[in-house]
């Protein structure tokens, strides 16, 4: 099978540099896959998990937030806040977070304060996913 | 000349302060490395979605939209409503780094006729609210230790009134790091992004690749943006603001420590300086008192000397 380049950047540090098979990503309708010689593409990607099989056919997992993915040359930049593997969040802190932004949605608040707090409510439920489906494997 | 008592204390009270400015020193270095590490990480994603950005207006450049400036609307409007983001620290004792910034911005201010000021620390702030600035006071952050939550905050802030176009354009004044012995404070606009600024930049890029494999068929400048070219460019200007707005704070945050490095190491090089001028002077001083004093005995011891010869004599 072949591969691609795949290079994720997160805000505070490139992710992941290297080749890979195929890559799961979450879009605002579902979930989206690429394969190596991908048409070239521009696309946003919600938060949510990614998923990406390198060339010995083993499986990553990474949390991230929101951002922009593109396709080109068989080449895959994926630019995001944050990625995270599973291992590395902590699952007392988006726990604490999730109740924080559920709080904050009960009481009345402006748009701006609904759109910070909705998408801090996403992502710690992305996070809590994660982690999880790491425990229970 | 002073005596040595009061030499003494002045030199004990430049010892206490040279402490102080040491102290100073190995934090704001120590800050510093933090703040350049995390300058670097930032670099490949700021980097990665400014030519993002470039390669959407590039392949769709007729596209006409409320973060771009080609509007009809905009260019009908004479008096545009600014927004001046000014990046100052928390705290003086920082060289000219906060004096720099308080220029330049002000002189910004003043060239401006409806402006609105979103200051980011206090230094700044506490400045512009005392000259009666319009500063808008519900934007209140710091800039110790940046993070992307804050920058994010800031970004929903700035882009809503964008949006119900409480704003027309917005400014930043930050100061911008050349190397470790030189920053400069630059202006730089924001919104709305400039179509012309990415499309050169863009054309240089395609020119050189052009150059380097000139066989790029027709077939690859076919470009899908799923789902559409509005949703995404929606993201991306999101995404562009916030970490526009990251990087300058850790820019800031840097430079500041920067600043205030040099600053305290001149300070305690300074203190060495007059320490050691200081003990010189008290060395002669307490010399001076010796001879002083010994002359005085001898001078005595003479008299009485003389008295007893005199004595002697009759």
């Amino acid at each position: 099978m072949d591969t691609f380049s795949l290079k994720i950047m997160a805000c505070d540090r490139v992710f992941f540099d290297g080749e890979s098979r195929m890559l799961v990503f979450p879009v605002y309708d579902g979930e989206m896959a690429i394969m190596a010689h991908h048409e070239q593409m521009t696309t946003t990607i919600e938060v949510g998990e990614i998923r990406f099989q390198l060339p010995d056919n083993t499986w990553q997992n990474a949390i991230v937030s929101d951002g922009i993915l593109k396709v080109e040359k068989n080449e895959v930049h994926l630019l995001v806040y944050s990625a995270e593997r599973p291992e590395e969040i902590d699952a007392f802190r988006a726990q604490a977070a999730l109740e924080r932004a559920k709080e904050q949605l009960q009481q009345k608040q402006s748009i701006r304060e609904y759109h910070v707090s909705s998408a801090s409510l996403a992502r710690a439920m992305a996070r809590l996913r994660g982690v999880n489906k790491e425990s229970i494997n | 000349m002073a005596g040595t008592k009061e030499i003494q204390s002045r030199i004990r009270s430049i010892q206490d302060t040279m402490k102080i400015t040491k102290a100073m020193y190995m934090m704001s270095s120590m800050k510093l490395r933090k703040a350049k590490q995390k300058l670097e990480d930032t670099e490949p994603y700021f980097y990665g979605l400014s030519e993002e950005i470039a390669s959407i207006l590039y392949h769709f450049p007729d596209m006409q939209h409320l973060y771009f400036d080609n509007r009809a609307k905009d260019q009908k409007e004479l008096v545009k409503k600014k927004g001046i983001i000014i990046i100052t620290g928390d705290k003086g004792m920082a060289g000219a780094y906060n004096h720099n910034i308080i220029k330049e911005a002000s002189a910004l201010c003043d060239g401006a006729e409806d402006k609105k000021l979103f200051v980011v620390g206090e230094v700044g702030r506490s400045y512009f609210l005392n000259q009666g600035y319009p500063v808008d006071k519900d934007f209140h952050f710091s800039t110790n230790n940046p993070s992307i939550h804050r920058a994010r905050v800031m970004t929903e802030y700035i882009v809503d009134l964008y949006n119900n176009e409480q704003l027309d354009e917005v400014y930043v004044v930050y100061t911008h790091m050349i190397n470790s012995m030189k920053s400069e404070v630059e202006v730089e606009q924001l919104m709305p992004l400039k179509t012309h600024e990415f499309l050169k930049h863009e054309m240089k890029e395609h020119e050189k690749q052009g150059q380097s494999d000139s066989d790029i068929s027709e077939a690859e400048d076919w470009f899908l943006i799923y789902p559409s070219p509005k949703k995404v460019l929606e993201k991306l200007v999101y995404n562009y603001v916030t970490g526009f707005l990251y990087g300058v704070l850790v820019e800031g945050a840097a430079s500041e420590e920067n600043a205030r490095m040099q600053a305290m190491q001149a300070a305690t090089n300074n203190a060495e300086e007059m320490l050691k001028e200081l003990s010189i002077e008290y060395n002669r001083v307490r010399q001076a008192a010796i001879t002083q004093e010994i002359t005085e005995v001898i001078g005595g011891a003479k008299a009485l000397k003389k008295k007893k010869s005199k004595r002697g004599e009759t």
